[in-house]
């Protein structure tokens, strides 16, 4: 079934940058969907546009038969707490503790006065613990954000997504700042847990193994434009040469 | 060539070096001549100012103590309420006054320019025109000093809001929280280590200022530094001047401790 | 399905969220206390809060009266603003030589004796905690009136502080540079030119700046107790109720003041950039 759908998706930013030129795709619930392409591509004003936190110039998003792009106040509420995003740099309420971080993940689903006020009720917190549990952070969940390692607050951004009970996840990089161990442990949980919970996800990378790796699918991107969408054994040398307009090389050699 | 260049550059920026101590030098001596300025002056009103420190104004007069502790409370209580209304005030205005949270450019301007008002003027001026229309007394002294907090503290707060981590903001935006929920669990954890640690400041800034407000009508210790200096009591003036610095000593150190312990 | 919720029910069962440790109350004490004591004084203060209307009327009737601004005394008014100017700069500039003077023996990884920067820094805070103003008063019973009292005055103010500032900009110097420089061999003097001075150069300029924006503030208002400058011009027109006349001086005094932060945020900018 599809559970979201791209249509001629443009975005020009004020400074004049054409960082869309008309994106079609469409995603089913259960995929695994990797993006990749050169930084600079798009590919994370794409995903911003999915759950507008950046504004598209033209073109539609369709989540669950709501437009994103033409959604009111309220409506836009409602469609972002049944998508979680995960971020490159974590972004973390640093001065917040571990539990309350993934709490946030409810205030979608809260009255303004109780989510002003951190008016958790007791059930909240349970399952917030629970989360972390799952993740394997059982134990921190009292310590402030900031004083977890990279992958640690990684996984509280997986768990603080999953606490919206979200229906489509979105990652945006989410191992570009993590070691390669961080980075393989990370990308389990993702892959793991999106599986077991019958979440689709539409995930930002910049390691083609990688992306081979996990996806079901894979979406290239080259300055605004698609220009591949297929199942991963379909990404030939020729494929990502074109991806990447031959900086594969380079990233051979960084590697 | 590369060396030839270099060496050019060096010259130029050895010859701005130059020019700018150059004009430095030819700004202090025109200051200097129509100031009506001399070493000579310099010296002698040097001793001059030592004798009248050592002779008139030392010892304070300890047995004044008594009569200034009414002032010296007056001044802690107008410190301290002028602060927490300017720290409230500052932070409604710095939301409309920083980049990030402003809901439009043009009210940014309008709300910096209306907060340096109260910068730029000197809380001396304002002081004056306010004892014009209140009378004497605390509440003069109260209102200047909120105005002084209010003019500092929109500044430190805007500049703080405009260096929070977008990032974080951005997260608590995507998970689909309202504009409230955002601003108080996405920005406001960012802002009040800040927000404390400034208002903090401003109380040992008050407790200074308090005397020159005191002076032009504002009541408190100044008050009495002024009427004392002009009864010639210097000895009292050194006392209320002691108690000042002594009243500024112990802020700092409790404000210290409060700052250790919460950011 | 129907797998997975007895395994999560499993889960639910076996798992105890940790005990919560225990929270530091000391900032909500603290806000507590500050509430109450901001009632407290509030009470003890006792306005009057009949005349806070009465006043506030009487405020916006004299800015009323403000406008038109009286600019008959210009040429009176500029003079004058041009001497708080002048006493502006060679109070900043003689704070700034007895600054860079002080500072160096008085930072502690440079000092030739702790005594020595114990003695200087004791006598800077006590230069600083005295407001300019009651310098102003003190020199002015001291050596009378005139622009040369403000001089005196801006001077002390300013070097409490750089000496201050300077010094911490010193100590802030990584040790090692001093270090590899007396291991050269090198006397006092050159290990100040050589490694300190080069180092904190930056610093110390935009220092001088902020202190000469504050010190022009301070000028302009010094005049009030008749150490010279616009400031006496203001007290003056207020004291005769000429408010349009007071109105004129404090746009004129607003201007400079304003002008100079401007001017100063330029030079940072320009600073920032280079360094």
């Amino acid at each position: 079934m599809t559970l979201l759908q791209v249509k001629g998706l443009e975005k020009k930013y004020p400074d004049g940058t054409v960082a869309l030129k008309g994106i079609d795709f469409e995603v089913n619930e259960g995929e695994f969907i990797v993006i990749i392409g050169p930084s600079g591509a798009g590919k994370s004003t794409l995903l911003r546009s999915v759950n507008r936190l950046v504004d598209a110039t033209n073109g539609a998003v369709i989540f669950k038969d709501r437009d994103v792009v033409k959604a009111g106040t309220r409506v836009l509420r409602k469609i972002r707490r049944e998508i979680g995003m995960i971020f490159q740099g974590f972004n973390l309420i640093e001065r917040a503790s571990v539990l309350n971080n993934v709490l946030h993940g409810r205030l979608g689903y809260m009255s303004d006065f109780k989510g002003m006020f951190y008016l958790f009720n007791q059930s909240q917190k349970k399952t917030a613990y629970e989360l972390l549990h799952r993740v394997g952070l059982g134990e921190q969940i009292y310590k402030r954000a900031d004083e977890l390692s990279g992958g640690q607050q990684q996984r509280v951004g997986i768990a603080r997504a999953l606490a919206q009970k979200p229906a489509l996840m979105l990652a945006d990089e989410p191992i570009a700042s993590l070691d390669p161990v961080s980075s393989n442990v990370i990308m389990d949980y993702l892959y793991n847990i999106c599986r077991e919970e019958g979440i689709a996800c539409l995930c930002n990378l910049h390691q083609v193994d990688v992306a081979k790796k996990y996806a079901t699918r894979i979406i290239g991107i080259h300055a605004g434009e698609k220009v591949f969408d297929g199942k991963p054994e379909e990404l030939t040398e020729d494929i990502i040469n074109q991806i990447y307009h031959n900086k594969k090389k380079e990233l051979v050699a960084n590697e | 060539m590369s060396e030839k260049q270099l060496l050019q550059v060096r010259k130029q920026k050895r010859l701005q070096v130059f020019l700018f101590f150059a004009a430095m030098l030819a700004l202090s001596v025109w200051s200097a001549i129509s100031t009506g300025f001399s070493f000579s002056g310099l010296f002698t009103g040097t001793v001059d100012s030592t004798k009248f420190i050592i002779f008139d104004l030392f010892p304070p007069d300890f047995s004044y103590i008594a009569s200034l502790v009414e002032p010296a409370l007056e001044t802690i209580y107008m410190s301290f309420v002028a602060m927490v209304i300017g720290a409230i005030v500052a932070a409604f205005l710095a939301i409309f006054a920083s980049a990030t949270t402003a809901p439009h450019p043009i009210v940014q301007v309008a709300v910096r320019a209306f907060s340096s008002l109260f910068r730029n003027i000197p809380v001396l001026i304002w002081t004056i025109l306010l004892a014009a229309a209140y009378g004497l007394g605390t509440l003069v002294g109260t209102i200047a000093l909120i105005m002084v907090s209010t003019g500092a503290l929109t500044r430190a707060f805007a500049e703080i809001l405009e260096e929070i981590d977008m990032g974080q903001v951005e997260a608590v935006r995507a998970t689909g929280a309202s504009y409230g929920q955002v601003l108080a669990q996405g920005v406001l954890p960012q802002f009040l280590p800040g927000f404390f640690g400034w208002s903090l400041y401003m109380l040992e800034i008050n407790i200074r200022a308090s005397t020159i407000i005191g002076m032009v009508g504002g009541g408190g210790l100044g008050f009495v530094i002024q009427t004392q200096i002009k009864l010639f009591q210097y000895e009292q003036v050194s006392m209320a001047v002691l108690l000042t610095l002594v009243l500024v000593l112990i802020m700092e150190w409790i404000t210290n401790q409060i700052r250790e312990r919460i950011i | 399905m129907r797998i997975e919720s007895t395994y999560k029910q499993n889960i639910q069962d076996r798992l105890e969220m940790p005990i919560k440790p225990k929270k530091n109350i000391f900032l909500q004490i603290a806000l507590l206390v500050a509430v109450l004591f901001f009632f407290f004084s509030l009470y003890q203060l006792n306005f009057d809060y009949a005349r806070l209307i009465s006043g506030t009327g009487a405020f916006l009737e004299t800015l009323t009266l403000m406008v038109p601004p009286d600019i008959s005394q210009w040429q009176h008014v500029l003079a004058a603003a041009l001497e708080s100017f002048q006493v502006a700069v060679l109070g900043t500039i003689f704070g700034i030589i007895i600054g860079f003077v002080l500072a160096f023996p008085a930072a502690d990884n440079i000092t030739p004796h702790p005594t020595v920067a114990w003695l200087i820094k004791g006598f800077a805070s006590l230069l600083r905690a005295i407001p300019t103003l009651i310098w102003a008063l003190i020199f002015i019973v001291a050596v009378g009136l005139g622009p040369f009292t403000g001089i005196l005055a801006i001077t002390v103010g300013a070097a409490g502080m750089l000496v201050k500032v300077f010094t911490q900009s010193i100590e802030e110097i990584d040790y090692g540079v001093i270090e590899a420089l007396k291991a050269t061999g090198a006397g006092w003097f050159s290990i100040v030119s050589q490694a300190v001075i080069p180092t904190v150069l930056t610093a110390f300029l935009s220092w001088c700046i902020l202190r000469f924006e504050a010190d022009m503030g301070e000028s302009t208002i010094l005049g009030a107790v008749g150490a010279g400058g616009i400031g006496w011009e203001l007290t003056h027109a207020m004291r005769a109720y000429k408010f349009d006349q007071a109105f004129f001086v404090a746009v004129v005094i607003f201007l400079m003041v304003f002008s100079v932060e401007l001017v100063s945020n330029r030079l940072k900018m320009r600073m920032k950039n280079i360094g």
